[in-house]
């Protein structure tokens, strides 16, 4: 005997997913500091060990988001808006993918990062790295947001990471200005194809920080209804 | 008339056994949904919430299952009309119960949620419109009975709503929800123990000899209240805060303090439960043997066998305690998500709504009371996703039971006239 259809109401939360995703996430930007540093020692017999680890990280990422887009069905009611959280793991999933765009497009032209700029390179993304960190230490107390009905000292943690995000993201634009300007001065020394595909890397690096930071303002979104 | 004097005792001991079995069958089945809830929020182990089921089941069908119980007996059909013949009223009740019984045989196998309540209702209209005539039935009393229906999840829902706003705005969303909880909860254990006793006083206990006027309904209805805060007070000492650190937060268990409250809405929701459901199966009963025992007499005005509220209790608890455990541990299974502080809120809303509906003899489902009170607290933002085509396919399921339940039961109704005349 079955029992009658009650507990078929009661969904589970779309956040489980939404977490692993950023933590598969958060793996995949810190295994892209490997991949630079190996890309930097011009090693790519390791990069293309860590940039096999990016693309099966990304496809993980992938499931995790099919898995939550299989928990919001038309029929679900949330607590949230639907809308907000589809939103959030359409952003959230760009990371994992940018990472491999990055690693992808590295490895396919062997690049070399000029030494003169090397240490404002790798700065620059760990920083991103950092700011992905950041996101998914603020997806990861959605669950306590919740349980204390989006107040108490959930509330003020999350505040306090999306101000540490906002804060982190000046961080890295100045970082960017800086790392554009020492490339801007040994460019004429470089070949001009190598110099657009790097001016075309930093800018997905920014771009993995940009994303990371919307997550983090996405969940405040969340937070604050 | 014939009939009934020679084959009296038979009828009223076949009668006895199918509504022993349908009182089994809510046992086994319905009971899970209002257990299931506290199991699932780890308030009660399911060995607990067994005892706590059989003794509150029991409490609820004997105490405050009299109200419903004559609806169903006399207040769907005029047994006025039948005096002339009494035969077709005992036909009647009992392909009553034998469709009920068999419409959720079908519907527990198949998985659909179907009530208890609706089948027996449906059943009986069916055979005394067709069976004996339109006017037979008490349309008025019909269209109260399929509105209570509308009414109580939607109440519950409301009800559920602003004790769960409640809960956010006094512990949950505060600076110390654990203290606050130590603080508030027992007025929530006061709330439980007064709704429940005022509403059984009220409705009145005659039938074991206390007879109270409002008043003093009333003042006992306070003190157990008070009684019921205090006993949970004392529970509720032991509870430490086990605050849970993540990261650099620091977080209440305030759970805990929930998971106490929701062991005294069990207790609730198994009362409501048994003083709302046992009359599905008993009601029927009651009319086959109040003619039988008087001979062939259709009498409005007779008092109720009150043996037959102990039979249905019986019925109910061996049920439970057969088969029901393992339904309970099912549904507890599938609902993990419902924590103390919003299961709680869930099982005292439908608890008071159906215990109400007790009061007054409407025989509601208690299933669709507690889906009421659930979605009350997902409104509230109590819960993370709520499915609502399952909403869908409860109505769907509660429209279709009406027809097959008074189908069902018109041709067990021609198969006992035929056999027996």
């Amino acid at each position: 005997m079955r029992s009658t259809g009650f507990t078929d109401i009661i969904k589970k939360s779309p956040f489980g997913p939404i977490q692993a995703h950023m933590e598969v996430s958060k793996l995949s930007t810190d295994e892209l500091i490997i991949f630079l540093q190996a890309a930097i020692n011009s090693n790519w017999e390791k990069a293309a060990q860590s940039r096999a680890t990016i693309s099966d990280l990304e496809n993980q990422a992938d499931t995790l988001k099919a898995e939550t887009r299989s928990l919001l069905t038309k029929s679900i009611f949330l607590a949230v808006p639907r809308e907000d959280i589809l939103d959030l793991i359409k952003l959230a999933d760009d990371i994992p993918n940018t990472v491999k765009d990055i690693s992808g497009l590295m490895i396919g032209r062997k690049m070399e990062i000029p030494e003169q700029i090397a240490s404002s390179f790798i700065l620059f993304a760990k920083e991103a790295a950092a700011i992905t960190d950041a996101a998914a230490e603020a997806v990861d107390y959605i669950d306590d947001l919740f349980q204390f009905s989006f107040g108490g000292n959930a509330a003020t943690k999350m505040q306090q990471l999306l101000q540490k995000l906002d804060s982190l993201e000046n961080k890295n634009d100045q970082s960017e200005i800086t790392l554009r300007s020492e490339l801007f001065t040994i460019e004429r020394d470089l070949p001009p194809v190598n110099v657009i595909f790097l001016y075309d890397i930093i800018n997905k690096i920014g771009e993995l920080s940009d994303r990371a930071e919307q997550v983090g303002h996405r969940i405040s979104l969340i937070a604050s209804r | 008339m014939e009939v009934i004097i020679l084959y009296g005792p038979y009828l009223l001991f076949s009668g006895c056994v199918f509504g022993f079995f349908m009182a089994w069958g809510i046992g086994a089945n319905d009971v899970a949904n209002a257990m299931g809830t506290s199991v699932g929020a780890r308030a009660l182990t399911l060995s607990q919430a067994i005892l706590v089921a059989c003794i509150f089941e029991f409490a609820g069908a004997y105490l405050a299952g009299g109200e419903v119980t004559s609806t169903i007996r006399k207040g769907i059909i005029d047994p006025e009309l039948l005096a002339d013949s009494p035969d077709l009223l005992v036909f009647g009740m009992m392909a009553s119960l034998l469709a009920a019984g068999t419409w959720l045989l079908i519907a527990s196998f198949k998985g659909w949620p179907v009530s208890t309540t609706h089948s027996i209702v449906g059943a009986i209209v069916g055979f005394a419109a067709v069976g004996i005539s339109v006017d037979a039935v008490s349309w008025s009393k019909v269209s109260s009975i399929i509105s209570s229906w509308i009414v109580s999840p939607l109440m519950a829902g409301i009800i559920s709503f602003l004790i769960f706003r409640s809960v956010q705005n006094l512990i949950l969303n505060t600076e110390h929800p654990f203290d606050n909880a130590k603080k508030y909860v027992p007025v929530y254990m006061f709330l439980v123990g007064f709704v429940i006793s005022m509403v059984t006083l009220l409705k009145g206990l005659k039938h074991v000899g206390l007879s109270l006027n409002f008043q003093e309904s009333l003042i006992y209805s306070i003190l157990i209240g008070v009684g019921i805060s205090l006993l949970g007070s004392l529970f509720l000492r032991r509870v430490k805060n086990t605050p849970q650190v993540r990261g650099d937060v620091v977080f209440d268990g305030v759970e805990k303090v929930f998971a106490v409250l929701m062991v005294f809405t069990a207790c609730a929701m198994a009362f409501a439960h048994g003083s709302n459901d046992v009359a599905n199966a008993v009601g029927p009963l009651a009319a086959i043997a109040n003619v039988i025992q008087s001979g062939g007499q259709v009498a409005a005005q007779s008092t109720m066998p009150w043996w037959i509220l102990l039979l249905g209790g019986v019925g109910i608890v061996s049920g439970l305690a057969m088969l029901g455990y393992r339904v309970i541990e099912t549904v507890g299974r599938n609902i993990t998500e419902l924590t103390p502080s919003r299961g709680f809120a869930a099982e005292l809303a439908a608890a008071t709504t159906v215990v109400l509906a007790s009061g007054t003899g409407l025989p509601i489902s208690t299933t669709h009371t507690l889906v009421g009170a659930v979605l009350g607290v997902g409104l509230a933002r109590g819960l993370s996703a709520i499915d609502l085509s399952v909403v869908g396919r409860i109505i769907i399921s509660w429209v279709i039971t009406l027809p097959v339940g008074a189908g069902l039961s018109i041709i067990f109704f021609f198969v006992l006239k035929g056999i027996f005349s």
